[in-house]
């Protein structure tokens, strides 16, 4: 783009031109005055007009958290930058500026409307984050490539595009392709596009698009089917028992053990590690099962006890709702007689009256407060005790389940024994007759050798065991004493709030009555 | 009639008792009797004296010429029927003596004895509205008039009983024709109905409503409120600990206890009085009133119960009813049952299976009803067989269906269902009320019911009005006038287009006491209810944009103004306005507003907002419109002092002065809307009121399309087509002028022509034919010379004067001229034209003649 200005010197963004535009483009008149009293925050500007100020590089924004609107036309920029805090951005012009590529958009997530028009883009991408967008204006720039307006696909609201302007629009297909690739758009380089438009261009590419869409569809049942099975592991890790169900354990066991590969090739062993599995596997599915099912109890009564929490204090907020409904009306009906009492005796007479009856509010306020607590606390205890309870009980089940699993592999080890030592008897005796690999039959050199490989096999079983038993079980106690803290606190918190909020209303009230008192004494 | 006889003696026994009983009962009806005063005697007769006054109908004033047949004359079917009848009333009077003569066979309108059974003539009626029981009792009980019996006590000889189609036609019956006419109907929508003959209360007997209670004020009765028992949960708190004396408590639960019974049991003391007035005087006739009703047995129509319908007032009583005091027979259109149970305690122990014979004694044996059902009936089957065929032996010759009705066929015609009443207008007195009715159209304003509730029983003093319209253009519906309070509620159907539904007022009159509800749904503004006094004025809306539910309105003392005083120009000034909103849950608690008030007046605005879920304070703001000047002359536009704000949770953002003064211009804007709004309710309730008394004043009445009685517009239409048709079939019967009807009446009538006849016949028809058309060309011929000859002495005496002439008579001449030729040309053509078609046409009947039906086999062999 070639500029008339490009002798001037680059402008800034500094604070001083970012106060004169804000206080240019604020509040007018009466509340121009009111505003200019009290100063503008920066962070209270909804939008900011920055055009022809010959600035080069955006900078110094991060103030302006909930700009809405932001204009930078008609400047010299070449990088899009510095826009990152300015999340709830919805508008953006940035047309006739020197930018030559897409970037830095990533966090604007609810821009609706972007203008690039009249810059050096080429390619259209790095926008995949603007889920919202509606109108996009990319006129004037260099894109040549009719397929990167494929790209524009992934953004369901987009309704108005404009690429007039672009090399690309010399293709004398770009119409059609555009209305047929982007079947919602309803303005193209600011024109309303016509039925006919459409039906020519979806003839032509229908069957392109019905590959696309077809990929498309693909590509988001996958997704979908992973979310689920996602969604499903969360379930189980929720009841402490991912991968309990099947032969994941089990398989764990034998996935670092090569002592147990080679032994697998001695003869009876593969019977003997088939029946093992089926055992255990069925072992770990009880486990699984058993799991799930004291999962669900557990939020039962997680539930319950939410729900009988919630009427507790809806009630005790009823309560409070009421009382303070009839106060108040008591209150305002008080201070009216006060304003229109002329002696000064009966003014004070009824001043006291009123500052008693706000006293006694706040007595009753804070005994419904002081009951609830005492009745909550009971009532939380009773509610630890239970859960700790049922924690207990589901650590001891699974340690017995797992305890199974333990003499199982103990059992098998002991079997595993017998063959190995069985078959180096008939190798010493040169009975053994059968093909081993040279590995395998390394082994069997002598018997310390063999037990030992047998032995390391077992103990790496039974580590893997332990291990899984320990997961499970601190992860339930970590899930107990979590939730149990955590409705401590929340009572706590919650008791604080109220009484924080009795203590202001109070003292509101206090303060009106007061001042009450300083405009009759004026008067 | 064999087990009758088996029941004799058992039967006889009972009959000794209750006539021991009767005896003894009538001992104490005398004591009693002798000891009424003066006054009861009174009250007796004049009772009696009413009873009397209406003398039956005579058959005579019923015109029996249009009748037919089958009303005058027994078929022999029928005359066998009555000695099968006779023959069984014998052996009932023979074993019963004491017991009344049963109701067989009356006489109908025409003299003639029929029996009972087949003046049920069953119909089912073209009406969907008639399909039910109770819509079938109510139309009955309306449409006719009742007529008291000739006697309350025993069936006059003797005895008449008239055909349905006569009971329509005329109107009125008494209780045997009404029952008649409704069992007919019943069975004929398929009810398993019967005519009952028997003995009722005073009340039921004389159609005496007065002690029953309207059914249009009998209150729904409220379902039970089944409360839900709460079950504590396990986490459920505890109730804070109690810390009063329990004994105390009991001391004060007990006391309340007491005083509460006393007040319970002088509650029952009144109640009980009051149902003392209620009772009735003691009948002397109590039990002797002969009454006929209809008995629904359960079973078919989806029946679960056996009932009694009383058919003079279309109530329905359960079959213990006390009502009810005994049953002598039944009938339907198939056979006739004597009751053989006793009734000592009125209907209260009667069995309704008439397969049992011995409780129900039958008249004829071909009954459809299947027998008792016995516990050991299997074990005896085969005896039961071998009894039956013995029986069917014995009875073979008695055995016969009963013959068909001898009534025509029931018809109400379309104008009669509608006015349903007689004249269209019934009178009912009830319990402290009175109701009427008019059928639809009858009253020019729509009027169909109107129920005048009094005060008491005795009916002076009026409480409350109630009117029920129809077919009215503005949608009224009801009208409520409350005498004590005069206030008036209107309520309105859908549809009208203020979208009015419930409208209650004192006077008509603007800025006064009154309600308005509307129909919420179809108005834009949601306003589902307006209510007005004096000086104020409240709103309440439903699903709102804005989420307003409620605006009330302070009006203060109109200003004097003396120029002009109309509601239009000086409006009441407004003191306060409060406004109510819904949660809208899109904002936050804190932000979104639950009451907003503008004291007028004061210059004040007053903003609380809704209350956040977990808080029992909610935030208020007051503003205060003051438009001060500062020491130094600068006008101030905003001071903190200005706003008062309590939050439950300061914020940062609403303690600026500028967010103050921008929601402050808001609220200014807010206002001026608010008053105006205010002022267009003001307006419409103005107009509603003027369209109202418009109403008021035409009430028209809206025709449906469907109705081609009343539909003007169609009717027309109708008519003329009708016209239409009629012309239509003049010209075709003209067309299809027999050319053989004056030869054919010369011949012997009745008898067949010969072939000699047939071909005379048509050669005199061909020449006649011939003739008519030399005739006709004649005529034409002697015209068309009579207008020559006249043109030619025309012509001649023009020769003659011509020189004389004026130009007015030349020119006179000269059109005659002109016309004349004129018509001889016309004559001429016809002659041509006729001269050419007469031979066609001549031919053409020849060919006729030849294919005419009677003609036809004559001539064949001919052609």
């Amino acid at each position: 783009m070639i500029r008339l200005y490009d002798t001037i010197e680059p402008n800034v963004i500094d604070e001083e031109l970012l106060k004169l535009a804000v206080e240019e483009q604020g509040p007018q008149e009466e509340a121009g005055q009111v505003a200019k009293q009290e100063g503008i925050n920066f962070k209270d500007v909804r939008s900011l007009q920055l055009d022809f100020q010959n600035i080069l590089r955006i900078d110094n924004l991060w103030q302006f958290e909930n700009l809405r609107k932001l204009q930078l036309d008609n400047n010299i920029i070449e990088r899009i930058d510095g826009l990152d805090s300015l999340v709830n951005l919805v508008w953006l012009d940035l047309s006739f500026n020197n930018i030559e590529t897409i970037e830095g958009l990533d966090n604007l997530i609810n821009l609706e409307d972007l203008s690039l028009f009249s810059n050096r883009i080429s390619k259209m991408d790095a926008m995949d984050t603007l889920v919202k967008l509606q109108v996009f204006s990319i006129g004037n720039n260099m894109i040549d490539n009719l397929l990167n307006v494929i790209y524009l696909r992934r953004f369901p609201e987009l309704r108005s595009l404009n690429l007039a302007g672009n090399p690309v629009c010399e293709n004398e297909d770009y119409k059609l392709f555009v209305t047929a690739y982007l079947g919602d758009l309803v303005y193209l380089d600011f024109r309303l596009i016509d039925a006919h438009t459409r039906e020519a261009g979806f003839a032509k590419y229908q069957y392109s698009i019905y590959e696309l869409k077809h990929r498309e569809n693909q590509m988001q049942n996958k997704l979908e089917e992973e979310k689920a099975n996602i969604a499903e592991l969360e379930k189980h890790k929720a009841a402490y028992v991912e991968y309990l169900n099947g032969s994941y354990l089990f398989d764990n066991l034998y996935s670092d053990d090569t002592e147990a590969a080679k032994l697998a090739y001695l003869p009876g062993v593969p019977e003997l590690l088939e029946t093992y599995k089926t055992k255990f596997v069925s072992i770990c599915q009880n486990i699984f099962d058993y799991g799930l099912i004291q999962q669900e109890k557990r939020t039962a009564e997680v539930d319950l006890f939410y729900e009988c929490l919630g009427e507790a204090l809806s009630d005790n907020r009823d309560l409070g709702l009421k009382t303070i409904n009839e106060f108040e009306k008591k209150h305002v009906k008080m201070l009216h007689d006060i304003r229109n009492a002329n002696e000064l005796q009966v003014v004070d007479a009824k001043m006291s009256e009123c500052a008693e009856e706000i006293s006694h509010l706040f007595d009753i306020l804070m005994t419904y407060e002081m009951q609830l607590v005492e009745q909550l606390e009971e009532s939380i205890n009773n509610f630890e005790r239970n859960i700790i309870d049922m924690v207990g009980t589901f650590v001891e089940n699974v340690q017995g389940l797992m305890a199974q699993c333990r003499d199982l592999e103990n059992h098998h080890h002991e079997k595993l024994l017998e063959i190995s030592i069985n078959t180096l008897e008939k190798i010493v005796k040169s009975e053994f007759d059968e093909d081993l690999p040279d590995d395998v039959r390394a082994l069997f050199s002598d018997k310390d050798t063999v037990v030992n490989a047998v032995g390391a096999s077992h103990d790496i079983h039974l580590l893997k065991i332990d291990n899984r038993e320990d997961e499970l079980i601190t992860n339930v106690s970590n899930w107990c004493s979590g939730i149990v803290d955590k409705v401590h606190t929340d009572e706590h918190n919650r008791n604080r709030k109220r009484v924080k909020e009795i203590n202001q209303y109070i003292d509101h009230l206090q303060n009106e009555l007061d001042n009450l008192d300083f405009g009759d004494l004026l008067d | 009639m064999e087990v009758l006889k088996e029941k004799v003696e058992e039967e006889e026994a009972a009959e000794r008792e209750a006539e021991a009983e009767q005896a003894a009962r009538k001992a104490a009806a005398e004591k009693e009797e002798s000891i009424l005063d003066r006054d009861d005697l009174i009250d007796l007769e004049q009772k009696l004296s009413e009873i009397e006054v209406h003398i039956p109908e005579v058959p005579s004033s019923i015109d029996t010429s249009a009748l037919p047949e089958s009303y005058k004359t027994n078929t022999a079917q029928e005359k066998q029927l009555l000695k099968v009848a006779d023959n069984f009333a014998h052996q009932y009077s023979h074993l019963c003596p004491d017991r009344e003569p049963l109701f067989l066979h009356p006489l109908n309108e025409c003299d003639v004895p029929k029996f009972v059974s087949t003046t049920i003539r069953p119909t089912l009626m073209p009406y969907p509205e008639l399909y039910n029981w109770d819509t079938c009792a109510d139309f009955v009980s309306d449409f006719l008039t009742m007529v008291p019996l000739p006697s309350p006590i025993q069936l006059v000889r003797p005895e008449y009983l008239f055909s349905p189609t006569s009971v329509l036609k005329y109107q009125k019956g008494n209780c045997f024709d009404f029952s008649n006419l409704l069992c007919s109907m019943l069975i004929g929508s398929g009810y398993d109905a019967y005519c009952v003959s028997g003995y009722a209360s005073q009340d039921i007997c004389l159609m005496d409503l007065t002690r029953e209670v309207c059914p249009l004020l009998r209150k729904p009765e409220e379902a039970a409120s089944q409360k839900e028992k709460v079950v504590p949960k396990r986490y459920t708190i505890k109730p804070p600990k109690d810390l009063r004396s329990k004994f105390e408590l009991a001391q004060k639960a007990k006391k309340e206890a007491e005083i509460a019974a006393q007040e319970e049991k002088k509650r029952k003391e009144e109640e009980n009085k009051l149902l003392e007035l209620d009772k009735p005087p003691p009948d002397p006739m109590h039990g002797l009133r002969i009454h006929a009703w209809v008995l629904v047995l359960c079973g078919k129509r989806e029946v679960p119960e056996s009932f009694f319908i009383d058919p003079f007032t279309a109530h329905s009583y359960g079959t213990t009813d006390e009502h009810f005091l005994g049953i002598e027979s039944i009938w339907n259109h198939k056979n006739y049952w004597i009751n053989m149970q006793d009734c000592w305690n009125g209907c209260k122990d009667l069995i309704f299976d008439l397969g049992d014979p011995v409780r129900w004694e039958f008249m004829l044996f071909g009954t459809d009803k299947p027998y008792l059902t016995m516990a050991d009936q299997e074990e005896e089957e085969e005896a039961a067989d071998e009894d039956d065929i013995e029986i069917l032996d014995k009875e073979e010759d008695k055995n016969f269906d009963m013959p068909l009705s001898w009534v025509e066929q029931i018809y109400i015609s379309a104008k009669d269902f509608e006015s349903r009443c007689p004249q269209g207008r019934k009178v009912i007195q009830y319990k402290q009320c009175k109701l009427e009715k008019w059928a639809p159209y009858l009253n020019g304003n729509g009027l169909v019911t109107r129920l005048t509730i009094y005060e008491n029983a005795d009916c002076r003093k009026v409480v409350e009005v109630k009117e029920w319209y129809e077919n009215r253009e503005d949608f009224l519906e009801m009208r409520r006038v409350d005498k004590t309070t005069h206030l008036t509620t209107e309520y309105f159907k859908p549809g009208h287009f203020l979208a009015l539904r419930e409208h209650t007022y004192k006077t008509m009159a603007p800025e006064t006491d009154r309600s308005m509800e509307f129909y919420y749904d179809t108005r834009v503004d949601g306003l589902e209810k307006r209510t007005e006094t004096p000086n104020s004025m409240t709103e309440y809306y439903k699903d709102r944009a804005d989420y307003l539910v409620y605006r009330h309105v302070d009006y203060g003392i109109r200003l004097k103004k003396f120029s002009l005083n109309s509601p239009d120009t000086n409006p009441r000034p407004m003191l306060k306005i409060t406004e109510r909103f819904d949660r809208n849950l899109s904002k936050l608690a804190d932000d979104d507003v639950a009451e907003r008030i503008f004291v007028v007046s004061d210059e004040r605005i007053q903003l609380r907002y809704h209350c956040r879920d977990d808080y029992i304070t909610t935030s208020k703001r007051e503003f205060l419109k003051r438009n001060d000047v500062d020491n130094k002359g600068n006008k101030i536009i905003m001071t903190p002092d200005m706003c008062v704000t309590y939050e439950v949770e300061p914020r940062e953002h609403t303690k600026k002065l500028l967010f103050q003064y921008e929601m402050m211009m808001n609220l200014k804007n807010e206002e001026k809307i608010s008053k105006h709004q205010v002022w267009e309710s003001e307006l419409e309730v103005l107009e509603i009121l003027k369209t109202r008394e418009e109403e008021e004043d035409t009430h028209n009445l809206t025709v449906s399309i469907y109705d081609t009685t009343r539909n003007e517009k169609s009717k027309g239409q109708r008519e003329a087509l009708e016209r239409q048709a009629q012309e239509e079939h003049m010209r075709q019967v003209e067309a299809e002028l027999d050319y053989l009807a004056p030869f054919l009446v010369q011949l012997p009538p009745g008898e067949k022509l010969t072939r000699w006849q047939a071909l005379r016949l048509k050669d005199e028809c061909l020449n006649d034919f011939k003739q008519r058309l030399i005739d006709k060309a004649n005529l034409i011929q002697t015209r068309f010379e009579k207008e020559t000859q006249e043109l030619q002495k025309k012509q001649q005496w023009y020769q003659e004067n011509q020189v004389t002439m004026t130009l007015e008579d030349e020119e006179s001449y000269l059109t005659y001229c002109s016309q004349a030729m004129f018509r001889i040309r016309i004559l001429e053509q016809r002659l041509n034209r006729h001269k050419e078609l007469a031979p066609q046409k001549y031919l053409a009947l020849e060919e006729k003649l030849y294919k005419d039906p009677r003609l036809i086999e004559y001539l064949k062999v001919f052609v």
